[in-house]
């Protein structure tokens, strides 16, 4: 696996020397880590307008003084964080009903302690694809996005006949305009949505 | 039978008594009058029999009076030749003599007039008649007489006086003869009156009237006192006299206030006025007894109706042990009807069999007379169908109305649903208990696997860490931060090892808590919860213990935890339809290899003996493995953890075949040092 460039691992965990052994594995395998002692300092994190732009991970223990791993996870499903974070949770062999549990809700995956060897460090990195992968839909979803909002009115028309696949004829008769015009309406539409085909420009709409 | 019927038939009964009461009082009193009438007419014939007979005798008496004058007359003629005045003087003489002759005359044979004398008793009789009116009748009477040639009478004349009065006379003619010869008459004129009054009246007696009567009944003459008294009797015989007839009738008044005419009839009344009072007597008793009756019925009905609605159940039992009396609540409670449990019985029916013995023994003791206790003792009974249900009893002395104990007076309560309230109630909380144990020792696990992860899961990060960099050639970590890697693992593996050896002191730690303890006392601890599981179980629990037993030392709040977990075993194994007598043994003694030295002081074996299936070889190979169980809801810690138990206080626990079926579970403590031991249990 190729290994997702700009990514980073995020670990919460209250113990110090469980945070510095992660840290430590993870930089074996080339990612960088961060670490919070605390939910609450994570939460914190994400809170102060924090927008998530690097592909991530993060490794969240169940059972902590204070917010639990479980609370913390609970804001981030009620935010849809869970997509752009994937979340891998910590156990402990008491927790692992709700560690499957939670996976069912949306976490990516969970992990027992004190198994942290690199089939841990794998699933991060498939985490990371994923993450990468969300962030990359999301990136084109918003440029496809930008481009409509450029279409005229008349455009925005053409292109919703076009992506239904009627020719320019049935076209211009629906909207009661000649074929001509709506041959260069249709290469205005194309030309802005930078297609060079029908197909091209359905395919483009269709991960809307 | 319903108490409705049961006054019906009693009202029967008073109507059928009352009939017989009336029909013999009916009877009584027809017998009293038929006696008093039967008396009265014995009276009544008495009277008038000896009526009878003095009319006879008057009459006789009567005929031989007047005969006797007809001799004394003939005497005046008896001389010759009769001198007129020494006649007169004779005739006289016999007149006064006797009063019943008014006259006499003595006439020739042609009647007339010789002589004559006159009664001085009366004033001239004839004076206002005239002799010559009567001389018809003294002609038809000597006519007779001379025919006769013997006196002879003449019917009866009435012969008018002054003042209205009269008198009823006759004439008595005789004839004189001399050598055959008529010679005249001697005329005598008798007053009937007189006669009467002369002949009879002496000898009359009082309360009685005679008279002279024609033969239809016309009275002629009378004397007697005048009549008093309304019941007469009369006789009547006929005086046949020469030339005349009538009758002589004697009447006997029955003086009015004599009620009771005589003895006998006086005596039948008496006789019947007692038995009156004794029937009235009789029936006033009879009344109060049908009243006390009632009222003893009444009170039988309201006892029986109170015992019928009891719920407590009641039995009395007499100083031979046998059963005399059952109320319906208990019968219903065992389930025996009362004709199986009255009577001698050596065993009664309701004794579970398995405790028939103990119950023998404690009646026995109750027959010599020890009082049971105020308060009541719990047994158990056992119903027609074999099921056991536990019963309070209250046991007193039945003392009957003189002061005498005649036996015992139980009552029982069926406190099978108190018990199973208790037992769930029990139970429940037991059940919290263990789940807070539970609770605790999950908990517990959980600190510790937690404590144990992170140490553990850092060495692993940092193992796996150093191996993915000695194997990555193009990282060119420094043999510093490798170094400082290992020193981590180290300092993980520390103080996971600190971990352990904290939870090893929280078990030594349990070992200073060891104490001289009454073996006696860890079993009366245990014994609640024991007693418990074995009434739920039906398990019956027989404790052995040997006298004097020494102290033993141990930590006693472990001791009693292997102790309840190896009765429950024990309970538990026994819990299968197909054992019966399911008997939990326990026994306490000295251990018979007693090992001394400076401070074993010898040694005290425990056993735990149940009558279950026993255990197989496979079952026996792995029974003091840890986590290995039979049950499901088992942690199959129990044995184990005992074994740890007793092998830290030095002693041992092994198990091995009861006879003649089930397990026995042993182990050892140590007696305590000497001192203590001194102390008997």
């Amino acid at each position: 696996m190729q290994p997702v460039p700009n990514a980073s691992v995020f670990i919460v965990d209250d113990d110090a020397s469980v945070r510095a052994g992660l840290a430590w594995l993870l930089r074996s395998r080339h990612l960088p880590s961060q670490a919070f002692d605390s939910a609450e300092a994570f939460d914190q994190m994400l809170r102060s307008g924090y927008v998530q732009t690097q592909p991530c991970c993060l490794l969240l223990d169940v059972r902590m003084p204070g917010m639990s791993g479980l609370a913390l996870f609970e804001t981030m499903v009620e935010r849809g964080l869970t997509q752009v974070i994937p979340v891998i949770f910590l156990t402990g062999h008491a927790d692992l009903p709700t560690a499957v549990a939670a996976v069912k809700r949306g976490a990516f995956d969970f992990c027992e302690k004190p198994v942290s060897d690199n089939a841990l460090v794998d699933r991060i990195e498939q985490a990371i694809v994923q993450s990468d992968e969300f962030l990359r839909q999301r990136l084109q979803q918003e440029v496809v996005g930008r481009k409509i909002a450029d279409l005229t009115e008349r455009e925005r028309s053409v292109m919703r006949l076009v992506t239904e696949g009627l020719p320019n004829k049935l076209i211009a008769e629906q909207l009661d305009i000649s074929v001509r015009t709506v041959e260069v309406h249709r290469a205005r539409v194309f030309d802005k949505m930078d297609v060079k085909s029908a197909v091209e420009l359905a395919n483009l709409l269709q991960h809307r | 039978m319903g108490r409705a019927s049961l006054l019906d038939q009693r009202a029967t009964f008073g109507t059928r008594r009352w009939f017989l009461w009336a029909l013999l009082v009916v009877l009584v009193a027809a017998v009293l009058v038929m006696l008093v009438w039967l008396a009265g007419r014995y009276e009544e014939s008495q009277v008038q029999d000896r009526l009878d007979r003095d009319t006879g005798d008057a009459v006789s008496d009567l005929r031989s009076a007047l005969v006797r004058n007809v001799e004394s007359l003939q005497a005046l003629h008896s001389r010759n030749p009769v001198q007129q005045d020494r006649w007169v003087q004779d005739a006289a003489g016999l007149l006064h003599e006797h009063r019943e002759l008014l006259r006499i005359e003595w006439r020739d044979t042609a009647l007339l007039m010789l002589a004559q004398a006159d009664t001085g008793f009366r004033a001239s009789v004839f004076d206002r008649l005239g002799r010559n009116n009567a001389q018809s009748d003294v002609l038809l009477a000597c006519s007779n007489a001379r025919r006769a040639s013997g006196p002879a009478y003449s019917p009866s004349y009435f012969v008018p006086q002054s003042e209205g009065f009269g008198l009823q006379v006759m004439e008595l003619c005789v004839p004189l003869t001399v050598s055959g010869a008529l010679t005249g008459y001697l005329v005598a004129t008798y007053s009937l009156n007189d006669v009467l009054t002369e002949l009879i009246g002496k000898q009359l007696e009082r309360g009685r009237d005679v008279s002279f009567t024609e033969a239809d009944g016309t009275r002629l003459a009378f004397h007697g006192v005048s009549r008093r008294g309304n019941r007469a009797f009369t006789s009547s015989q006929l005086l046949d006299l020469p030339g005349f007839t009538m009758v002589l009738r004697l009447d006997s008044w029955r003086v009015t206030p004599d009620l009771f005419p005589n003895v006998l009839t006086a005596m039948v009344v008496a006789m019947t006025i007692a038995l009156g009072s004794v029937l009235v007597l009789l029936g006033r008793d009879m009344r109060k007894r049908q009243r006390a009756e009632q009222r003893l019925a009444e009170a039988l009905a309201f006892r029986k109706a109170m015992e019928d609605s009891l719920v407590t159940g009641l039995r009395a039992r007499d100083l031979h042990g046998h059963t005399t009396y059952v109320n319906p609540a208990f019968c219903q409670m065992v389930g025996f009807s009362a004709r199986e449990l009255l009577g001698p019985a050596a065993a009664a029916p309701y004794w579970p069999t398995e405790l028939a013995g103990e119950y023998q023994q404690r009646q026995a003791i109750r027959l010599q007379g020890n009082s049971p206790p105020r308060e009541g003792f719990e047994s158990v009974f056992m119903r027609k169908d074999g099921s056991r249900f536990p019963v309070l009893i209250i046991e007193a002395p039945l003392i009957d109305a003189y002061g005498v104990q005649t036996g015992w007076m139980s009552a029982f309560l069926d406190i099978s649903e108190q018990r199973r309230v208790e037992e769930m109630s029990r139970a429940s909380q037991e059940r919290l208990q263990a789940t807070a144990r539970l609770a605790t020792v999950g908990e517990m696990a959980s600190l510790l696997s937690h404590e144990l992860n992170q140490p553990l899961a850092a060495i692993s990060s940092y193992a796996t860490g150093t191996i993915n960099m000695l194997q990555d050639r193009t990282q060119a970590e420094s043999k510093l931060s490798l170094e400082e890697a290992m020193r981590h693992i180290a300092e993980q593996a520390q103080r996971a090892g600190r971990v352990i050896k904290s939870v090893h002191d929280f078990v030594r730690r349990r070992e200073h808590a060891r104490e001289p303890v009454d073996p006696r006392a860890l079993l009366d601890a245990i014994m609640p919860l024991v007693s418990l599981q074995a009434r739920k179980l039906g398990v019956r629990i027989e404790l052995r213990l040997e006298d004097h037993l020494p102290l033993a030392s141990c930590d006693r709040t472990m001791v009693e935890q292997v102790l309840l977990n190896l009765t429950r075993n024990a309970m538990q194994a026994m819990d299968q339809p197909t054992i019966d007598d399911r008997a939990l043994v326990l026994q306490v003694k000295r251990a018979a290899s007693n090992e001394r030295t400076s401070h074993i002081h010898g040694w005290l074996e425990f056993s735990v003996a149940d009558a279950g299936p026993g255990i197989t070889p496979e079952v026996a190979s792995k029974l003091f493995t840890p986590f290995f169980t039979t049950r499901s809801e088992g942690m199959g810690l129990g044995l184990s953890l005992c074994r740890t138990v007793i092998e830290q206080h030095g002693g041992f626990l092994e198990f091995g075949a009861n006879y003649p079926q089930g397990t026995v579970f042993r182990f050892t403590l140590p007696v305590a040092s000497a001192p203590q031991a001194a102390r008997t249990a």
